[in-house]
């Protein structure tokens, strides 16, 4: 059963525009004795700061009050507090295929892929250079995966000059990857 | 600034080996052994050729960021004639007069074939204005190439030292030392000294300081 806080927070709403009368009151009475005793310079702004803060302030309360009622239900479990799904830039307008998910996944799922994206995580290299870091794969083996991970877009070939750059996309995925193990190594240890 | 009337010299010419026309870090362009050339000539002097046979085109239009590399490397085959103004004294050494056959190989029944297609691309070349003035092109200072596209429109490659210009169909890839500018897809990267601003497609803009 969901009870909407609308009647609650007319309530309070009701309780604010009080206290801000009493504070408009006493604001007043500070102006007048500060007047009266003639320190310094005073300049009395009056109502037009009291009007300017009376309209904030209900404003403010109107925005809480709209935000409140679409979002915080009050059921047998408690509190209920829903917030809008805030989508990522462009997801509605891109349609992500299942088999190109499955391509890049299929991508970063060996060992040496990994490694090959850990290495270009510090900068362009070339063949040989990767070669030395995984030297217990032949260089065919390591040109195949180079050619998986450039297939996916993970990993782009200056033709020129023969170096391998990690892309944009070849970051992210395997930030993503790393962030997914580690998630799931701390939920498996609890 | 000026502009000279160019002259295509008669004699057809032809690659006696593979020759590399243009080498940067950035790029290269080639051409295969056989493929034939006519001279392109600006106010008496040798300026360039246009070349028709095989050969590649290699540019590097790839930004490295902080957030991973922009771009691709354009990889084209050069089957299509192709206009190049620069150096032309070390390609001279490596052509010779073509025979009839080597015409026909390409597809062409008589000289006159090569020189039409060849007219062609320099009318759709010079006449754009895109050269005001080949002198600053001339010597071992710098390189220009157009070549056709499928939209039967130009791109052209401009080099001269460190700079580089690219400009395709789908692209454009600006390059001098430290500082490149790709735009390519909609997206649009500036890098100056290992710092870079990249323009996405959604407007969503990255700097990286």
């Amino acid at each position: 059963m969901r009870i909407k806080l609308s009647e609650d927070l007319d309530e309070e709403m009701k309780k604010l525009k009080e206290e801000l009368a009493n504070l408009k009151e006493q604001l007043g009475n500070v102006m007048e004795r500060e007047r009266k005793r003639g320190r310094g310079i005073y300049i009395d702004i009056g109502n037009r700061v009291h009007d300017y803060i009376e309209d904030v302030m209900e404003g403010v309360a109107e925005g809480i009050h709209g935000e409140l009622e679409k979002s915080v239900f009050i059921g047998p479990r408690g509190v209920r507090i829903l917030r809008e799904k805030q989508p990522y830039r462009g997801e509605d307008k891109v349609e992500v295929s299942l088999p190109k998910t499955a391509e890049v996944m299929s991508a970063l799922g060996h060992e040496h892929r990994l490694r090959i994206l850990n290495e270009l995580m510090s900068g362009g290299k070339y063949i040989n250079e990767l070669q030395e870091k995984l030297s217990e794969i032949t260089t065919s083996t390591l040109s195949s995966h180079l050619n998986i991970l450039e297939e996916a877009g993970l990993v782009v070939q200056e033709k020129v000059r023969g170096r391998y750059l990690i892309t944009i996309p070849g970051r992210t995925a395997y930030k993503m990857a790393r962030r997914v193990t580690r998630f799931l190594e701390r939920r498996n240890q609890k | 600034m000026t502009r000279e009337n160019y002259e295509l010299d008669g004699t057809i010419l032809k690659a006696t080996e593979d020759v590399r026309l243009w080498q940067t870090e950035k790029g290269v362009v080639e051409i295969n052994e056989n493929t034939l050339a006519t001279l392109i000539t600006l106010g008496d002097q040798r300026r360039g050729y246009v070349f028709h046979g095989h050969g590649k085109l290699l540019v590097d239009a790839i930004v490295e960021t902080e957030q991973g590399a922009i771009g691709r490397s354009i990889e084209k085959e050069l089957s299509e004639p192709f206009l190049m103004l620069g150096e032309t004294e070390e390609i001279q050494k490596r052509l010779t007069k073509a025979s009839e056959e080597e015409l026909a190989k390409m597809g062409y029944e008589q000289q006159k074939g090569f020189i039409d297609r060849a007219e062609d691309l320099c009318n759709q070349f010079f006449k754009k204005g895109r050269v005001h003035d080949t002198r600053l092109f001339n010597g071992d200072r710098g390189f220009i190439f157009a070549f056709q596209n499928e939209a039967n429109k130009l791109d052209v490659l401009v080099s001269k030292g460190s700079k580089l210009v690219y400009k395709a169909m789908d692209m454009v890839f600006v390059s001098n030392k430290n500082k490149v500018l790709l735009k390519s897809q909609g997206e649009v990267v500036c890098k100056n000294n290992g710092k870079s601003v990249i323009i996405k497609k959604d407007k969503s803009i990255i700097i990286n300081k």
